[in-house]
């Protein structure tokens, strides 16, 4: 028998060789295509398959490596390395998977939505208040997107004195969810904390901006101790980040604008605080003078009451000297009598018109 | 917060307390006159920090990319 030139593998050995040229040939591979029969076994493995109208390959990963949420029909790219089973069965070991496609980003983002809404991620009372002056200011952008230059050319026009610390990572595209995160980790682990953390990313394709969307990031940005601002995107675009952080801007440029107050309002609100004084101190003045003006009243009025009350008493005394006068006693008739009261004494009588003498002819006692 | 931004804000509790002053019953038209001019005063400082304070912008060394 004809010795075979071919060498000669252990099925193991074959197995290893085969994955050994998989791996060189392709370290990693980005395949999109649409899911099927997925399903998660024992809440940590996961497997579906990817497929288009020709063909299917079966999909492997952990459910921690899940971003986000996927269920069939959806069209995903998966960044993968193809590998041969020990059972000879050919699987992709997915490292990331993420939606593809306006409908499936959709989808993707509703059922993550629903979610977290669920566990409360997003409730209105969870929400904190950014401080009104901030001292120190937490930034996490790219340094070379324009959001960031529009973020920081607001920011120094309308407010100065804050010390920023700003952390540049990558703000889309693989791996910048979790530049982010480690990011939001970073300024959350240091010693004083920074008094307001700033997310901050222009606008984009909703491919783009799907970073924003994932799992893990919205957790740590709701996890966040430091109060969060998140200023992604444009005013159309709501991420789950918007979401769950405690102030979203519609713009960076916005997220400038609610961080700090405007130099030109707080000096007009400063000069409309000392404007309003002046007016403060006139009504006083006018409310003073009305005062003592009243109080003058009063005290006229009592005098002018109790210099009535004596006019009209002494009014009365007089009136009552008056009726005591001899003079009007005769004019009511009566007559005065002088003289002694002796039968034989002459006596005078006087009357309002007459003096009369008179002899006195008798007396008798009453 | 820094001291700058501090004092900003300390003046301007200060300055509305003032105005609160004005507005509540301790205002008594004889201290008027002089919680005026502190208030202007007040008012001036606050404009002159403004218009000189500026932010100080770091980038951090730390890397995020997961290389260090």
């Amino acid at each position: 028998m004809e010795k075979s030139l071919n060498p000669i593998f252990s099925v193991s050995d074959f197995i290893a060789i085969f994955n050994q040229t998989l791996e060189y040939a392709y370290p990693m591979v980005e395949i999109e295509g649409e899911v099927a029969s997925f399903k998660v076994n024992q809440s940590k493995f996961v497997f579906f398959d990817i497929k288009d109208a020709s063909g299917s390959i079966n999909c492997f990963m952990t459910v921690w490596q899940m971003r986000v949420p996927i269920e069939d029909g959806m069209k995903v790219v998966v960044s993968a390395t193809p590998k041969l089973t020990q059972w000879g069965k050919f699987s992709l070991t997915v490292k990331n998977i993420r939606p593809s496609g306006e409908g499936s980003l959709k989808k993707s983002y509703e059922l993550l939505k629903a979610k977290l809404e669920k566990e409360g991620l997003f409730a209105p009372e969870r929400k904190r208040h950014l401080p009104q002056f901030p001292g120190r200011v937490a930034v996490i952008s790219s340094t070379q997107a324009a959001g960031y230059a529009d973020f920081i050319k607001i920011l120094n026009d309308r407010w100065g004195g804050v010390r920023v610390d700003v952390a540049h990572v990558q703000v889309q595209g693989a791996g910048s969810a979790d530049q982010i995160i480690r990011a939001v980790d970073y300024f959350n682990q240091q010693e004083v904390l920074p008094e307001v953390l700033v997310i901050i990313r222009g606008g984009g394709s909703a491919d783009d901006l799907s970073t924003f969307n994932d799992e893990p990031l919205v957790r740590a940005i709701a996890g966040s101790r430091i109060p969060t601002l998140l200023g992604v995107g444009h005013e159309i675009d709501e991420s789950l980040s918007d979401l769950a952080a405690d102030v979203s801007a519609a713009t960076p440029s916005n997220a400038a604008q609610i961080l700090v107050p405007d130099k030109k309002e707080i000096t007009k609100l400063v000069n409309g605080q000392i404007s309003s004084l002046l007016p403060r101190i006139l009504q006083m003045i006018e409310q003073q003078r009305q005062s003592v003006c009243e109080c003058l009243s009063g005290a006229f009025f009592t005098i002018e009451r109790a210099l009535s009350e004596a006019e009209w008493k002494l009014e009365s005394l007089k009136n009552t000297f008056r009726q005591l006068d001899p003079e009007v006693i005769l004019t009511r008739g009566y007559a005065i009598v002088r003289g002694a009261t002796e039968v034989g004494r002459v006596i005078e009588v006087e009357t309002k018109k007459l003096i009369i003498k008179a002899e006195v002819k008798n007396v008798t006692k009453k | 917060m820094s001291q700058k931004n501090k004092s900003i804000q300390e003046k301007m509790t200060e300055l509305t307390d003032i105005v609160s002053w004005f507005n509540g019953d301790s205002f008594v038209l004889e201290s008027a006159t002089d919680k005026f001019k502190e208030a202007e005063k007040k008012a001036q400082e606050i404009e002159d920090d403004l218009s000189k304070l500026k932010n100080e912008i770091n980038v951090v060394k730390q890397r995020f990319d997961g290389a260090n």
